[in-house]
């Protein structure tokens, strides 16, 4: 009943909302309006910053909207001549996109231009932005790195997911810090609406970009493989082989506990040098898998396909 | 040797031409570039295969370039690494400012598992296995040796296209060929029976486009885009001769390899802005994978000592699998102090593959089909943020989803998320957030047949559980060039409807961050993390009664297993500045320990442990644990703006040690049918290598 209230409460305020969208009236954007300095002036001082300006891609008079057509600098940083006035000081509203300004007021500054961009139209459905994370956290607006960003993956990213990076340096990962891949491959920063901002509606969708082989359609489904990889694989790292989040036979057992062989306790005495005289070839090695290595699917006949051992 | 002789010419050409490039366009500072040549030498003792899992670090040169053209109107990237090594890749990347960028890629892929690895047969990467006697040879010095490796090359360009905007124009298309040898298991026979390691050939190749086209200018977003990918496998059946049965060198088993594949999407997305700082978002898409398979109508069988036929209502399957997908949302602030977000999502799977009908007279019922799994998900909730008043921030979020699926035992999931974050930003040089995150999992449980052991387990994957995390972080930056981390998670969930499965989950992890910039000379750095998890199982092994209830006897028992893993990994850095911006020192130490282990207790009551078996002899203290040590360093000295030096070392020492592969045997010992040929997959991975280089890069 709780539920069910629940639920008309929320659809009630979607309604209203796309109500509202009917009746929007494409908004104005505000024009900012303050006095200049000019960049000749900023770079009196600011020689260093002056330079990098120039490598970056906001320098390009090309791209239409860009600082370079506008008020340069002072596009980004807000009108100078206060600041030059008072020889400099602090506190007369420049904005340094340091870490102690306001997120909110970063991005908005980014997104004035940037919302026109096919990079971030989903920005507001980021958990970055709603963590509190801004566009200058990652990238720095004057380098000539490439997208700008202020480090290469992965470390930039490692920076706020130190617990990722403890994931990606088990021994069982994604060729993440041997660099031939990104956290970008998989993840959109910038937001969408995929599970954990993954460029992909589904899981599955996602990892058969790059492994096409695993997508099937198999006459002989494994329901849980079909349904989400992350059933028995962990994404960004593992002590235990092929990603998988626990070992097999144990990983197996969890699901199939029967008679005969899926239910039997195997344990040290089913190791190689264990005295067990028989079950041993379910525990050595891969344990299941050394038979039932087709488990994310098989074409092949009768229950040698059903029990994915062909 | 090819490579040794061309990458020196090449590099040294490259060199020379850049110093001409630089000479003539040093005003104009439209070219620029780095070019680098580093010399390695490489000592592993051990598994060589674990050392370059990913990598192709050996005795050589590797050279890397950059060259940059870069003018008002027109840029030209190009950048190359490890040239003509395993890990090599080109890429160019130009385009016009503001109206067109293109792309060019190239990129290769290695993945070592094992090397030297043995079998009986020959032909091992190609599919088809075979050995010329009934009775293969167990003598291992005897068999054919060969390697476990994959290569995976990716060729891929793309278009893009900004002139016309406020529309756009995307296309990519990427070819991905994937080659080498992988280990895959069968079974001898069916049920039970040996195991057979083979050496399975891969020969994939994936292409795909992907176009996108659309409009964007504030304040509406509206794109349209296609993908479609092609996967083709030249081997799709492994044929091998099989020793558990009782074969002539004319029946061959087959093993079913994976089969081609298409796959189609198309997909809307559109995003639209209200009033009251409101957001419209929406994605729809649908998309399509297909497949077909030749089925074979006989198999091997040990039984009649060669193929048993069976009957297949008809001889091809044609796979279909749709996918539907709706997700739409609103987000808003309509306050200063209010961030909302309300969604909705759907989406579904049909399965609308052929179900084949097969009599195999061996089964019981002899006529069966395969079943096709579907499922329907809905999920939708809300999100509320508060600005509160002493700079602290509330995040409260709810959802709901209903998952049905066509499943016999747990056909329905109904899940409740809570979640609430509080986070504080009180002085300019400190975040503090604590989170709490609660989910409710109900599944409808189908099946009551009290003979059937089925009746009592609880899948993990769709099993009813309730899960509390908890999380905290702490961002101290007192200054600049000062920053310490402090984060914590404890995950704690319960399977209360679990009888046979999982039945418990729980994990605490651990983790500081530091960065120490002391009077802009030297950087320390350092980061320590640890984790340990446990999952506790609750198992029946029986040949009689099903009921767990049912007081134990040797033949129906319950037991347990407790398996843990604990980690701990630290790293501590510095990086010196002797003379600033010219002569830097380097020094990096990290250690990652993973300890895993496995706790059996049989649930016997008064009967007696299997003959020599106690409750403490049975368990598992090395369950993939291992120990990896890095050691880097490093000197770099800029000579000049143009030219710098580096030379360095590393060390890694990699520690596996586990239960599975402890005294690892080719052809196990052991009687009856249960015995294994295998091949030395993943055996042994430890190893310990030292690497020096030294790296001599220009700029110009």
């Amino acid at each position: 009943m709780k539920i069910k209230k629940i639920k008309g409460w929320l659809f009630s305020l979607f309604t209203f909302f796309l109500l509202v969208s009917v009746t929007t009236v494409f908004q104005q954007s505000a024009t900012a309006d303050g006095d200049y300095a000019g960049i000749d002036v900023c770079r009196a001082c600011h020689q260093k910053n002056y330079d990098s300006y120039l490598k970056s891609t906001h320098a390009k008079a090309a791209i239409p909207g860009n600082p370079a057509n506008k008020n340069s600098c002072e596009s980004c940083h807000g009108p100078g001549l206060a600041h030059v006035q008072t020889g400099g000081a602090k506190g007369t509203g420049m904005i340094a996109f340091t870490k102690k300004d306001d997120p909110e007021m970063k991005q908005a500054i980014c997104l004035s231009c940037h919302q026109d961009s096919t990079a971030v139209p989903f920005w507001n459905l980021s958990r970055h932005k709603v963590n509190g994370v801004s566009c200058s956290d990652c990238h720095s607006g004057h380098s000539g790195t490439k997208n700008n960003l202020k480090l290469a993956e992965p470390a930039l990213c490692y920076t706020c997911h130190a617990d990722i990076r403890a994931q990606a340096n088990k021994q069982s990962h994604h060729p993440l810090k041997e660099g031939l891949m990104k956290c970008s491959d998989c993840h959109d920063q910038h937001g969408g609406s995929g599970p954990k901002m993954v460029k992909a509606d589904t899981v599955n969708e996602l990892c058969f970009k790059c492994h096409a082989e695993k997508r099937g359609p198999f006459m002989w489904e494994h329901p849980p493989v079909a349904e989400n990889c992350l059933t028995c694989h962990v994404p960004h790292g593992s002590n235990h082989g092929k990603l998988l989040s626990s070992k097999p036979p144990l990983l197996c057992q969890s699901c199939h506990d029967a008679t005969r062989h899926p239910g039997t306790i195997y344990t040290r005495f089913e190791t190689f040098p264990g005295s067990a005289t028989s079950n041993k070839n379910r525990m050595i090695a891969r344990g299941c898998l050394n038979c039932h290595t087709n488990i994310h699917g098989s074409n092949a006949p009768s229950v040698r396909g059903q029990d994915f051992v062909r | 040797m090819k490579r040794q002789i061309f990458l020196p010419v090449l590099l040294f050409g490259l060199f020379s031409l850049s110093t001409a490039f630089a000479e003539e366009q040093q005003e104009q500072n439209k070219f620029s570039g780095e070019i680098s040549a580093q010399g390695t030498l490489t000592h592993v003792n051990g598994n060589e295969a674990k050392f370059n899992e990913y990598g192709d670090v050996r005795n050589g040169l590797y050279g890397d370039v950059k060259i940059k053209y870069d003018d008002d109107k027109y840029y030209v990237d190009f950048y190359s690494r490890n040239m003509l090594y395993d890990t090599q890749s080109y890429d160019l990347e130009g385009g016009k400012w503001g109206a067109y960028k293109f792309n060019i890629n190239y990129s290769e892929i290695p993945h070592n598992f094992t090397y030297d690895a043995q079998t009986f047969y020959s032909g091992a990467g190609t599919n088809n296995l075979t050995y010329p006697t009934h009775t293969p040879s167990t003598n291992t010095g005897t068999w054919n040796t060969f390697d476990y490796s994959t290569k995976r090359k990716d060729y891929s360009a793309g278009f893009k296209l900004d002139v016309l905007k406020p529309f756009f124009l995307d296309f990519s298309a990427a070819i991905d060929e994937r080659k080498g040898i992988y280990p895959i298991g069968a079974a001898g026979t069916n049920p039970g029976g040996i195991s057979l390691e083979l050496p399975a050939p891969i020969d994939y190749k994936t292409n795909s486009i992907n176009l996108l086209a659309g409009y964007v200018r504030n304040p509406l977003f509206i794109s349209l885009g296609y993908f479609y990918s092609n996967f083709t496998d030249s081997d799709t059946s492994l044929n091998f001769r099989n020793p558990a049965t009782n074969n002539t060198a004319s029946v061959t088993d087959t093993y079913s390899l994976p089969p081609d594949n298409q796959f189609y999407k198309i997909n809307l997305k559109g995003a639209l802005k209200l009033p009251l700082n409101s957001k419209f978002n929406v994605d729809l898409a649908t998309a399509d994978a297909k497949s077909d398979a030749v089925l074979r109508n006989s198999y091997v069988d040990d039984i009649v000592g060669g193929l048993r036929n069976i009957t297949l209502s008809t001889p091809f399957f044609n796979g279909e699998v749709i996918t539907n997908n709706i997700a739409t949302s609103v987000t808003s602030k309509p306050l200063s102090f209010l961030d909302a977000k309300l969604f909705l999502k759907y989406d579904d799977r049909e399965n609308k593959s052929d179900v084949i009908t097969i009599t195999d007279a061996t089964q019981t019922p002899a006529t069966f089909t395969n079943t096709l799994f579907n499922y329907r998900r809905v999920k939708y909730g809300t999100e509320l943020g508060f600005q509160l008043p002493a700079n602290f921030y509330f995040l409260g979020a709810y959802n709901h989803s209903t998952i049905s699926r066509e499943r016999e035992d747990i056909p329905d999931n109904r899940d409740d998320l809570f979640s609430a974050e509080l986070r504080w930003k009180g002085f300019d040089f400190l975040t503090a957030r604590v989170g709490y995150e609660r989910l409710d999992r109900r599944a409808d449980f189908q099946l009551t047949d009290p003979t059937d052991i089925e009746t009592f387990i609880r899948r993990f994957d769709a099993a009813g559980k309730s899960r509390n995390t908890y999380k905290a972080n702490l961002d101290f930056f007192p200054a600049d060039n000062f920053s310490i981390s402090l984060g914590y998670k404890h995950r704690d969930t319960n399977y209360p409807d679990t009888v046979l499965g999982l039945t418990g989950d729980r994990g605490d992890e651990f983790l500081i961050d530091v960065d120490y910039l002391i009077n802009k000379r030297i950087r320390l750095f350092g980061s320590f993390d640890y984790e340990y998890v446990r999952q506790d199982q609750f198992q029946r092994q029986t040949t009689g009664t099903v009921d767990p209830s049912l007081p134990p006897v040797p033949a129906a028992f319950n037991w347990t297993a407790a398996q843990k893993d604990e980690n701990y990994s630290y790293a501590a850095g510095a990086e010196i500045f002797i003379v600033p911006e010219k002569l830097t020192l380097l020094l990096q130490y990290s250690y990652l320990q993973a300890d895993g282990s496995v706790d059996y207790t049989y649930l016997l009551g008064a009967n007696p442990l299997p003959a020599g078996r106690t409750q403490d002899n049975i368990d598992l203290s090395n369950w993939d644990g291992y120990k990896l040590t890095c050691v880097l360093i490093k000197l770099s000295y800029n000579v000049t703006k143009s030219l710098s030096v580096a030379a360095g070392y590393v060390y890694e020492k990699y520690d596996y040690n586990d239960a599975q592969y402890d005294g690892y045997q080719y052809v196990p010992a052991v009687t009856g049918t249960n015995g294994a040929y295998l091949t030395g997959a993943y055996n042994n991975p430890s190893y310990e290598s030292n690497v020096g280089f030294m790296t001599v890069t220009y700029r110009f």
